[in-house]
């Protein structure tokens, strides 16, 4: 599968262009033929007021997954980004609460979020030690150390400008903005720099990246500092959008941000994928939540279908690859 | 070929979702058990039937130590660690053993609501060797085998908040009866959005005992004293704030105008479903009724939005279960007993034969909410 | 890394031996540190219970391994168990099968759903860890739809000796994981199957054009992954007298830090169940040891997250230096 991916981003970057532009269209396709077919059956479903709500409610799941899909393309994973996630908020609160200042309460969890990610990064990159093994070990590690140092108490009163997810530029709700920017931003710095390009090469064949002259290591380091950035950028939007901060780690976080990012596109072997495929299944997925609710879908059975639907999406998209690589073999 | 037959089998397995979902017709509401439900009277005291009393049927330790007058070490093992409910009973907990001044109480449990999890807390104290066990279940059946065992070798077991199967422990501390919760709440809400509206329900998952038996009695006191009162939807949002933010919320802009009222059935529902009303911009046109603790809830009590909390005391019911495992251990609280002697709480009744009654619900309210800090 | 393959395998066991020689050299040395702490640890009535514990990983670490050896993953066992219990409980109450029919139809499941899971990954070529992933909110969600959130109790006595009893003072279960440990171990080590395995994760291609059936052994190994779970789940459920959807939730991450920390690479190739016993007996007598010594619940998870990367770090650093 690498080898392919090799190949036809050696017949230039149209062909991968061609490619990733495949898995994109269709998810932007599914968002809106669903959004129709469920105004179909409940034209409340269309109502701006609801699908700003998806979007607003769910626009840190995005942020994160920005950060997981560059991880997951350099060829590794993290399953501790919601226990992340988690310490972080509880930190940006108590700072908060504790009179910091408001800029400061901010910056902290992008600073933290950098620090830790990077560590990760470094004993995954230089000590070698499989990523799957340091981020389970972390994630226990922040999970365990919040309680113990919060003993679970949630964070209320927080200050009433210490709420950025209320705030809004040009009419358009922060959330979403940083949302897009940081789609946008990654996206055309994967595409274009040569940090972004190396994190591909990485991923989809170390040895002849190393070749190419690319340091593998410090493109996985420099991989979990960017996740750690926009994990902090996530958990910043997902303090500051209720009244009470709950100092524990949001359960299943971690599974939701890797299935955005591979219904996204992003192969898990390595090598393929984008940031704004990410966003748009994140943007799907919890558009499905809404839309079971709204169809009147049996309680009992709405995981179930969410999962099926994340199945099919997951298969179609295999298919897809595989009939474009046949494709591609014949010329 | 194959991309359409996975097609196919993806619409089969949705137009079968529909018929599911359609054909399960709520002829009850959702996240209810199956168990028969006593609802009380309509009327204001809602006094039930006095009930015949009922023969002890709790468990009993076998050798158990005598350690009446001595210092006794007790774990608590609540159903997860971490939320401000459980804090506020552990915090009960400690008051209750400053004043004895005999009891050392440790709060140790499971970080996420798994009986799989506190089962094995359990277990490794008794191992340790405590002399009593306080928890509250994640589920009744699954709890019992290991603190029947508990009380094998010996170590007194109460429960509060959550029951076992009554002879997996010698007492149970019931906060409020369920049938009395679900007066509270429907009247509550009665009050707020008149006798025809409708609402919906935002509880943690439909597997969790206590919640499942307050909305089975809910739905048995509405159709007997509110019979005009519509139910929209229940949904599960965990314990999770975000989750529940983004249920409630979806409930608001799926049903619209026709949306009167919420119930948050946990701590954690409740809160989360204000915030969602007050950024709807609807405070004040859909009410909020529901289970919560007072800290969380200030900021929507003060701003009006949430007119009443209706909770027991969770720091009284901490307290309550510590005083009654010292009065156990004492020989003061035997099989057969009609009261126990509660420290500042007074006397509190045994009911049920081996449950032993907080009290009636406590309503936190604009006026008193400011007094509270758990 | 590829240039080494063919040599690799036939170094294999001697550089295994050693990843686990250093792994129980650890395990000496926690469990000796601990029992010292603590006079009720090293007792045989709590190793025994521990044992008992610690079956349900056990019996889905061991085909996870030979998942695992291949290269791949199964994400989905935690979801498994559930599903098998609530089938178990709702084909006993509902269908109103005789209990040996429902354990035996809650077995089928499970390795139906393990072999659902291997069919796509094989056919389709599904990535492991995406389809174990979309399975696993799959699965979960069929046992809360089957189930619509009820519970099934009341079973009779017999079935709860799987869980609750023991032979000659040996809990039931820990009986039933150490004879499938030792079948696991020796088909691992004696057979072309076994050796199958190691090829296939060592290098998928060579494997594929060295004539072996790669996507049948697949195929199996995800088979027997389902069936471990649905296994699983019927002790956890005599276990504990009921059974709740919500099973097994979170087994997935124990699982795999056990086959992990015993030595088997993620990236396929190598690892052996002896590892695996010891990675599992590691975290299971460490979380036991530190509560008994009055560590609690949550600094204890801070312990063994600490421990899981330390020790992979130790054993893997020391390793290469030999190499």
């Amino acid at each position: 599968m690498s080898a392919a991916a090799i190949a036809s981003s050696a017949s230039g970057r149209t062909g991968v262009f061609r490619r990733l532009a495949g898995q994109e269209l269709l998810l932007a396709v599914a968002i809106v033929v669903l959004a129709v077919v469920v105004g179909f059956i409940n034209p409340r479903f269309l109502a701006t007021r609801n699908l700003s709500d998806i979007l607003l409610g769910n626009a840190y799941i995005a942020i994160a997954a920005v950060g997981m899909s560059m991880v997951i393309i350099s060829g590794n994973i993290d399953i501790s980004v919601g226990a992340l996630i988690g310490v972080l908020a509880t930190i940006s609160g108590s700072l908060a609460v504790a009179g910091a200042p408001t800029i400061v309460t901010w910056i902290a969890p992008l600073v933290i979020g950098v620090a830790v990610m990077a560590a990760q990064g470094a004993i995954i990159a230089y000590l070698r030690i499989p990523a799957i093994v340091v981020t389970l070990g972390m994630l226990s590690i922040l999970k365990g150390g919040l309680i113990s140092v919060t003993g679970g108490k949630w964070i209320t009163d927080l200050p009433q400008n210490f709420h950025l997810a209320d705030l809004s530029l040009f009419g358009v709700p922060m959330p979403v903005i940083i949302m897009v920017l940081a789609t946008v931003a990654a996206a055309l710095w994967m595409r274009n720099s040569p940090m972004g390009r190396a994190i591909y090469a990485t991923g989809g064949n170390p040895e002849a990246a190393r070749l190419c002259g690319v340091n593998p290591q410090r493109t996985v380091l420099m991989v979990f500092a960017l996740h750690g950035f926009f994990t902090g950028l996530a958990s910043l939007v997902y303090a500051t959008q209720l009244r009470v901060i709950q100092s524990t780690t949001p359960q299943g976080l971690e599974l939701t941000v890797i299935t955005a990012a591979v219904v996204g596109g992003v192969s898990i072997l390595g090598g393929v994928g984008t940031v704004v495929g990410s966003t748009l299944a994140a943007i799907l997925i919890a558009e499905i939540t809404s839309a079971l609710v709204f169809i009147n879908v049996s309680p009992y059975w709405t995981d179930a279908l969410r999962g099926a639907l994340i199945l099919a999406t997951v298969i179609a998209d295999i298919l897809r690859r595989q009939r474009r690589a046949a494709q591609g073999w014949k010329r | 070929m194959k991309a359409s037959l996975l097609t196919t089998s993806a619409l089969a397995m949705l137009t079968l979702s529909f018929a599911a979902g359609g054909a399960n017709a709520a002829s009850k509401w959702d996240g209810a058990d199956d168990l028969p439900t006593s609802p009380l009277a309509c009327d204001a005291n809602g006094a039930a039937a006095p009930a015949a009393a009922k023969p002890y049927d709790g468990g009993q330790p076998t050798g158990a130590p005598d350690k009446a007058g001595k210092e006794i070490t007790v774990v608590d093992v609540p159903k997860l660690i971490g939320i401000g409910y459980f804090n506020a009973t552990s915090k009960g907990m400690q008051d209750a053993a400053k004043e004895l001044g005999n009891v050392k109480v440790t709060t140790d449990g499971p970080t996420e609501a798994k009986i799989d999890e506190q089962i094995k807390f359990i277990d490794n104290y008794i191992t340790r060797g405590v002399d009593g066990v306080l928890f509250a279940a994640n589920d009744p059946v699954a709890i019992a085998p290991v603190l029947k065992k508990a009380l094998s070798k010996g170590i007194h077991v109460v429960g509060y908040d959550a029951n076992s199967t009554p002879d997996a422990r010698e007492w149970f501390v019931n906060q409020a009866e369920f049938n009395g919760i679900g007066k509270s709440m429907v009247d509550s809400m009665a009050k707020e959005i008149g006798e025809d509206g409708s609402f919906a329900i935002v509880t943690s998952t439909f597997t969790t005992p206590n919640q499942a038996r307050w909305i089975a009695e809910m739905q048995a006191y509405a159709e007997k004293c509110h019979p005009k009162m519509t139910w929209l939807e229940t949904v599960e949002a965990q314990e999770d704030n975000n989750l529940s933010f983004n249920q409630a919320t979806t409930l608001i802009n799926k049903y619209g105008d026709k949306l009167k009222g919420l119930f948050g059935m946990t701590s954690v529902a409740t809160p989360a479903s204000a915030e969602a009303v007050t950024k709807a911009g609807q405070c004040g046109k859909i009410a909020v009724v529901g289970l919560a603790t007072p800290n969380a809830m200030k900021p929507y009590v003060n701003a009006d939005c949430v007119k009443s909390v209706v909770l027991w005391n969770p720091v009284d019911l901490g307290y309550a279960a510590t005083y009654v495992m010292r009065a156990v251990v004492d020989g003061k609280l035997k099989p057969g007993g009609t009261s126990v002697d509660a420290g500042k709480l007074g006397k509190l009744n045994v009911i049920n034969g081996s449950e032993i009654l907080l009290g009636p619900p406590f309503i936190f309210t604009k006026e008193n909410v400011g007094k509270f800090d758990f | 890394m590829s240039a080494t393959i063919e040599t690799r395998a036939f170094r294999a066991p001697r550089w295994l031996k050693r990843h686990e020689t250093l792994l129980a050299i650890i395990l000496l040395i926690a469990l000796v540190g601990l029992g010292l702490l603590n006079d009720r640890f090293l007792t045989l009535d709590n190793l025994l219970n521990q044992g008992r514990l610690m079956t349900e990983i056990g019996l889905i670490a061991l085909p996870m391994t030979f998942v695992i050896i291949t290269g791949g993953i199964d994400l989905s066992v935690g979801a498994i168990v559930g599903l098998c219990a609530i089938m178990l409980g709702y084909s006993w109450k509902t269908f109103g099968f005789p209990l040996p029919l429902a354990i035996a139809f809650a077995l089928f499941v499970g390795g139906l759903a393990g072999f659902v899971n291997g069919l796509v990954i094989t056919r389709v070529k599904v990535p492991p860890l995406i389809m174990t992933i979309a399975t696993l909110a799959l699965y979960r969600g069929l046992a809360e739809g089957v189930s619509q959130a009820h519970s099934v109790r009341g079973y009779p006595e017999w079935f709860y000796f799987l869980g609750q009893g023991s032979v000659f003072g040996v809990p039931t279960q820990l009986l039933l994981l150490v004879l499938l440990t030792v079948v696991a171990g020796v088909v691992l080590d004696r057979t072309t199957f076994g050796r199958a395995l190691y090829a296939i994760g060592a290098n998928e291609t060579v494997a594929r054009f060295s004539a072996l059936p790669v996507d049948r052994v697949k195929l199996i190994v995800y088979t027997l992954s389902g069936l471990a779970s649905a296994l699983a789940a019927c002790v956890l459920v005599s276990r504990v007298t009921t059974t709740r959807m919500d099973m097994g939730a979170g087994y997935e991450l124990d699982v795999i830090a056990a086959v992990v920390l015993g030595g088997t690479s993620i990236f396929g190739g190598s690892g052996t169940i002896w590892g695996t016993v010891i990675g599992l007996a590691m975290i299971q007598l460490l979380k036991n040891g530190l509560a008994l010594t009055g560590v609690k619940g949550d600094a204890t998870i801070v312990v063994i997250g600490v421990a899981l990367i330390l020790s992979v770090l130790i054993a893997s650093s020391l390793e290469r230096r030999r190499d």
